[in-house]
């Protein structure tokens, strides 16, 4: 029987080798940067690593936690942000962007400056605005409200309107970028299926439902899991508005990270809430992909 | 083609070893973590003359503890190693200034990850649960029968673990209450504070007639403050709590929580009547010790709860309105002696496992300490007392005359109690709940003391192990 040797294209052999020499620093950043960490972090997830101790703990850290009513209570902050942040900032976001993408180039340009500047902002400093905007004795807030007889409030000090006033903070931090996606997802959309839609006389909010709410679903998916992540992840707004308080109310799973690992040191269980984070994050992620993916050709 | 295949070949050759580099490095890292760092622990006298002519290099992480020279923060620290190393030129400094917010989290990052600094000027709560965890270098040798002596039983139990000492105590001061006197000058109730009395003593009744002369006389004063956002300036909170219902924090052995009396926790609810009174700043449970401290600042706020001769000395340049301020302690229920936490300022040395480290770590303390030049100018420098009865007079400043006179007032600190670290980690989201009215200031104070003394008793039982 003859044997069919395959040769290869000297060329294409070049290439391929090319190809991987290029991927191989992004590749190696990878490696050291984003997979090591969180191997590593899982790892430390076993043990009892306090400062300098390192002991094997098994599930210990994991078992804890669901026994622990603070953790609980960040578990439920968590996703109340989560729940009441996102689809806030995707209605915002198409709100603004269907109001101003039809705009002249100026209009359009200034709108998107507005709205853009505080993502472009440091957190930190638009956090230490709002903590003043919020400061129970000398806030503007309670100064506007108050010009309307109003009792001035303890925004950050209350149960009630703690975590609400997070929201606000972190919809106004989160907006910029979605409504210049959205924009540019509009402008996108070609003007003839919309025109058609018109001439048969379909309504505005048929045209939004049937005709642009399906093409812009690359950019959905893409807003709504990044805008999921970032929720979940947010820590600054908490660290400087509230730490947690009053009495764990705005208290999340990022924040009980950053306290269990760099107040108390004890990094095995501040990585076994990262994990928990992790896993959390990695299944929503999955049911957005599958419920909001979809390939749209314009 | 066979160049770029050498190539690619020679560069992923070194990546393979470098991998294996890096993972040797972090194994050994590893094998140190597992074992316990006092095991090979080499006690080292300050004067060992094998060193003293061998190059050192020594990594000094310093909080703002002495104010800052010419607005520049690190400057008075430069010239103190400038002329440490006049004396030392064998012994090389590096100095890295870490703030309040951000060091104990930068060096609980960097203990964990053994690359602890070798000398820090720090404070009873963090080193000596350093100590506890066996991560410093005992200190013993340097201290001579004479500062043994000079230094009160106060400090030293914050200053020690066991019979070892493990920080070198330099700088002290009692925390107290400060007043904004011109405020009570210009409404004519000075006669309402202790001023006249030579310790300053004071009843809660007195107490709650000067903020309510404030209150209703100069409206736009806040008569006295109160926080419970984070964890800083927990020392202020907690003694005026304890005092206003005549209380300790800790028991007499320091195994349990004592605060939770029936007096504390009706202090406790007086402070949550006093918001609705306004006679103690609203939005407390959102407001930082900071915070409070900055309204006192701005000549916002009469009374503050969390001052020093310190802080005053600190502050002199922050202030955002001339007025006066004096020192007085924490009101007590009869006027008895109030109890005063002290602060405590001083030096201790990580245990990196480098001896000549050690030893060169310990001259550069005892020169901070005890040079017949610098040691005063220091003191000077961080603004408060010194931690020896003996040097005494070093500011001419009635406030400074009134706050030696009022180490008298030392009590035990709770930073001596083991698992401080978590213990003040319950104490203001219970405050918080008080505040919030959704309990009542003794059953915040039991909650708090069962959380608190699970901590202890789980924290005796590690350090057993």
């Amino acid at each position: 029987m003859e044997t069919r040797v395959r040769k290869i294209n000297p060329n294409v052999l070049r290439d391929w080798f090319m190809s991987y020499l290029f991927l191989l620093p992004a590749f190696g950043f990878f490696l050291v940067f984003v997979a090591y960490p969180m191997l590593r972090g899982i790892y430390i997830s076993f043990f009892n690593y306090s400062l300098r101790k390192f002991e094997y703990v098994g599930l210990s850290n994991y078992i804890d936690l669901f026994h622990n009513e603070i953790f609980i209570k960040s578990l439920w902050n968590t996703s109340l942000l989560v729940i009441i942040t996102v689809p806030v900032v995707i209605v915002f976001s198409i709100f603004v962007a269907m109001s101003i993408y039809r705009k002249k180039e100026f209009a359009r340009s200034f709108f998107r400056g507005v709205f853009y500047l505080p993502a472009v902002s440091s957190v930190v400093s638009i956090t230490v605005v709002w903590g003043w905007i919020y400061h129970p004795n000398y806030g503007v807030l309670n100064y506007l409200t108050g010009l309307f007889g109003a009792e001035p409030i303890s925004w950050l000090g209350n149960e009630k309107t703690a975590l609400l006033s997070i929201i606000a903070v972190l919809i106004t931090t989160s907006v910029g970028q979605p409504i210049i996606l959205y924009v540019a997802s509009l402008g996108n959309i070609p003007t003839s299926y919309i025109e058609a839609a018109q001439i048969d006389r379909a309504s505005s909010w048929q045209i939004f439902r049937k005709i642009i709410w399906p093409m812009l679903m690359p950019t959905n998916l893409y807003i709504i899991v990044i805008t999921t992540i970032n929720t979940f992840q947010c820590f600054a707004i908490i660290q400087l508005l509230t730490s947690g308080g009053p009495y764990y109310s705005t208290s999340t799973v990022m924040y009980g990270v950053y306290e269990q690992a760099f107040k108390l040191g004890n990094f095995g269980m501040a990585s076994a809430m990262g994990v928990i984070l992790a896993v959390i994050i990695g299944i929503i992620s999955t049911i957005q992909f599958k419920y909001f993916g979809s390939d749209v050709e314009y | 083609m066979r160049t770029v295949k050498k190539g690619l070949m020679t560069l992923l050759g070194i990546t393979l070893i470098g991998t294996q580099l890096v993972a040797c490095g972090s194994t050994s890292d590893s094998a140190k973590t597992t074992e316990p760092a006092g095991n090979d622990k080499k006690e080292t006298t300050a004067e060992t003359p094998k060193d003293t002519a061998k190059p050192v290099e020594i990594t000094w992480w310093n909080f703002p503890s002495f104010q800052a020279l010419d607005g520049e923060v690190g400057k008075y620290e430069k010239q103190i190693i400038e002329a440490f190393n006049k004396k030392y030129p064998e012994i090389k400094v590096n100095l890295e200034m870490i703030t309040f917010e951000a060091g104990p989290e930068k060096l609980n990052v960097a203990i964990a990850s053994n690359t602890a600094p070798d000398v820090i000027y720090d404070a009873p709560g963090r080193i000596l649960d350093w100590a506890k965890k066996d991560l410093l270098a005992p200190l013993d040798d340097m201290v001579t029968d004479e500062v043994r002596k000079d230094v009160p039983e106060a400090l030293w139990k914050q200053s020690m673990v066991g019979d070892k000492t493990y920080m070198y105590p330099i700088n002290t001061a009692p925390f107290m209450m400060g007043v904004n006197k011109t405020v009570f000058e210009k409404i004519g109730a000075l006669d309402l504070l202790p001023l006249d009395r030579p310790d300053r003593t004071w009843t809660f009744d007195e107490y709650k007639k000067a903020l309510q002369a404030v209150k209703e006389k100069a409206p736009d004063i806040i008569p006295s403050g109160f926080f419970a956002k984070s964890q800083a300036g927990d020392q202020g909170t907690r003694a005026y709590i304890a005092n206003l219902g005549n209380a300790s924090f800790l028991n007499d052995d320091y195994s349990k929580i004592a605060i939770n009396t029936d007096k504390a926790g009706a202090a406790l609810d007086w402070i949550r009547q006093g918001v609705k009174d306004k006679l103690v700043v609203s939005g407390s449970e959102s407001l930082t010790g900071g915070d409070v401290n900055d309204l006192f600042l701005q000549g916002k706020l009469a009374i503050t709860l969390n001052y020093s001769p310190v802080l005053r000395a600190q502050n002199k340049t922050l202030k955002k309105a001339e007025f006066e301020d004096v020192l007085v302690p924490f009101p007590t229920i009869d006027g008895a002696k109030p109890k005063l936490e002290p602060y405590l300022g001083g030096m201790a040395i990580f245990n990196n496992g480098d001896d000549a480290k050690i030893a060169a770590s310990k001259k550069l303390i005892d020169f901070i300490a005890n040079d017949p030049e610098w040691g005063k100018k220091d003191l000077i420098q961080t603004g408060g007392l010194s931690a020896r009865s003996s040097i005494t007079g070093l500011y001419d400043d009635p406030e400074y005359t009134y706050a030696e006179q009022a180490r008298d007032f030392y009590s035990n600190p709770p930073t001596i109690v083991d698992g401080y670290a978590e213990v003040r980690t319950f104490w203001f989201p219970e405050l918080q709940r008080v505040l919030l009215g959704k309990a009542t200031g003794k059953e915040a104070l039991d909650e708090f003391a069962k959380k608190a003394d699970e901590a202890i008793t789980k924290a005796k039982a590690e350090a057993g192990k």
